[in-house]
């Protein structure tokens, strides 16, 4: 790794991540007070049969229990725009942008290597990710906190829910970037890594409202981000394992092709 | 000692496809973007790598600092391996891409320490090429993205050379440059090489490269057509003379050297002078001649010259031999 780059990296970087971290933190905030406020309310409602429980559950997350409702929040589209903005939006680009740019010329003229660059933009990135899946946690305990509901959380999981958070949008992040480096322009690494999040998060809502669709969740990495059974203790540890597998694989075709490929003159 | 060594370098692109493929699959063809390429570079020299877009020399000059992967021959940089030792080779190379791109949101200060510490080597230079290319500390504290064309070029130049590398590959440095920085930056290229420093340089700009190389390769389609000193090149290309006598015409017509000679009725005489210009001057030497203009040749007409049947547009025209065999 290198240290230069990664400073930059950061630095470059730091007025987003923070605005990110802001953002989210405020969200995870927003699903426990919530609880606090109404879900006493809404599981009357769903106990007098009015609402089919199917359409209460969304991604795993409901918003009877704090856990469910961390879920909810957790699993959520704005959180998952949120956790993309570095898991795919700087990953993409940290190598394919700059080479439609042209700035990786200048900086691969230095002395390093390919592998340590990508290396580098790996760990920065894992750090955005950690960052960000950390601020959600934080907003978690913040808004249990406000609600008066932070007896019910279980503190003690809470570093296994970020660790299944990280491994969901580090995954996420190891695809991105192994498109990046295989790709000399932004728009087909962007596209087939939002395709691959999209496709994967619509496999994993389609089956939570629809049984018959239910077999397709396993084909999602989202299926594997279960914050209410990590919270319950009830997760299997394939929720960590195979997200983790995904990012070995992915950095592993990254550090195979990478230093292999030809880096024309940008056009 | 070498600073660059190449041998039967050649990158080709895209490839011919495999022999059986499926219908709509149309396999790109293969480019031959460098052919074979020998050339060495000497320790202390300003080579001059000529050539039209599309001819090799950014091909070249990213197969030398590990961008591209040969498709077949070798090469080194400063006695190191182009394949294996890359890393080392940018450790002590300056590079300035041709139309370089700057990261917009840094200052310039910041983004010179940014790429001075990834090079890992002080920035010995930094002040002394901020002086030549009038850079102040003032305008370095401005954003990038605020800079003009030239300002960016000059950033460029300064980010290859500020650690004082041992060789400094050019690609178009004076794009950009208004000609006072022009001169300013010739100035730098002589006190390189008073200093033993090493250039290869890529131009566009023929008077350019006749005023600063000591030897220059020009390619062409990829392939190397010319390797040469340059006064040695210049000093076979004919010159245009023309002159004004009064009384009988001499008779030049069999003078050594001496071609196309035209005698205008008013005195005027016009011809083309190839070598040692005294044979000639001795024909005229009993002559009264009213006025003499001898033209210096100029590299363009060389590259011209070697060009000529791809500016004409023809479609298969045969590679000329190098004019000197690389040692």
């Amino acid at each position: 790794m290198n240290r230069v780059l990664f400073r930059q990296t950061w630095r470059a970087l730091r007025v987003k991540i923070l605005i990110v971290f802001v953002a989210l933190t405020a969200w995870g905030t927003l699903l426990p007070i919530v609880y606090g406020a109404f879900g006493q309310t809404f599981r009357d409602i769903i106990e007098s049969g009015l609402i089919p429980a199917q359409l209460t559950q969304f991604g795993g997350g409901d918003i009877f229990t704090l856990s469910g409702s961390i879920a909810l929040g957790a699993i959520h589209p704005i959180s998952l725009i949120l956790n993309s903005v570095f898991a795919v939006g700087f990953a993409t680009a940290a190598v394919a942008g700059e080479r439609q740019r042209g700035t990786l010329e200048v900086m691969l003229a230095r002395p390093i290597s390919r592998r340590t660059t990508y290396l580098t933009l790996l760990v920065a990135t894992l750090t955005f990710v950690a960052a960000g899946v950390l601020a959600t946690m934080l907003g978690a305990i913040i808004g249990s906190a406000i609600a008066g509901v932070l007896d019910e959380l279980a503190v003690d999981r809470l570093p296994l829910l970020w660790l299944n958070g990280f491994l969901l949008f580090g995954a996420l992040a190891a695809i991105g970037l192994a498109a990046s480096v295989s790709f000399d322009r932004l728009t087909p690494a962007l596209g087939i890594t939002a395709g691959i999040v999209v496709v994967m998060y619509f496999l994993e809502v389609l089956g939570t409202f629809w049984p018959d669709a239910q077999f397709l969740q396993p084909y999602s990495l989202f299926h594997y981000y279960q914050p209410k059974e990590v919270l319950e203790g009830t997760a299997p540890a394939i929720n960590f394992l195979l997200p983790a597998a995904v990012a070995v694989v992915a950095i592993a075709w990254s550090l195979f092709e990478f230093p292999r490929r030809d880096l024309a003159a940008p056009a | 000692m070498v600073a660059i060594v190449t041998s039967g370098l050649s990158k080709r692109y895209g490839h011919s496809g495999p022999p059986i493929h499926p219908p709509w699959i149309h396999p790109a063809p293969e480019v031959r973007a460098l052919e074979d390429l020998s050339i060495e570079v000497r320790d202390g020299e300003i080579f001059g790598f000529l050539g039209p877009n599309g001819a090799g020399k950014s091909t070249t000059i990213r197969l030398l600092l590990g961008f591209l992967h040969p498709s077949a021959g070798a090469a080194s940089v400063l006695n190191l391996d182009i394949v294996r030792q890359s890393v080392e080779i940018r450790r002590r190379t300056g590079y300035l891409p041709g139309g370089i791109a700057l990261y917009d949101t840094m200052s310039g200060e910041d983004l010179l320490d940014y790429l001075g510490d990834l090079t890992g080597r002080p920035s010995t230079r930094r002040s002394v090429l901020c002086d030549r290319l009038e850079m102040p500390a003032a305008t370095l504290r401005r954003l990038v993205r605020d800079y003009s064309r030239g300002m960016r070029q000059k950033i460029g130049i300064i980010q290859a050379l500020q650690h004082d590398p041992e060789l400094a590959i050019l690609d178009e440095p004076t794009e950009g440059l208004d000609p006072l920085m022009q001169r300013a930056f010739y100035e730098i290229l002589d006190d390189l090489r008073a200093a033993g420093r090493t250039i290869f340089f890529s131009s566009h700009v023929l008077s350019e490269v006749e005023r600063v190389c000591d030897r220059v390769a020009i390619v062409r389609r990829g392939r190397l057509v010319a390797l040469e000193d340059v006064e040695a090149l210049l000093a076979r290309r004919k010159r245009n003379v023309e002159m004004r006598i009064e009384g009988t015409p001499p008779a030049i017509d069999g003078v050594p050297g001496v071609s196309g000679v035209k005698i205008e009725p008013d005195g005027r005489i016009t011809c083309h002078l190839e070598g040692d210009v005294g044979p000639f001057l001795a024909a005229i030497r009993d002559v009264r001649v009213t006025d003499l203009t001898i033209e210096p040749a100029h590299l363009e007409e060389a590259f011209l010259e070697l060009y000529h049947d791809e500016i004409d547009d023809e479609p298969e025209p045969s590679v000329p031999p190098p004019t000197e065999a690389p040692a």
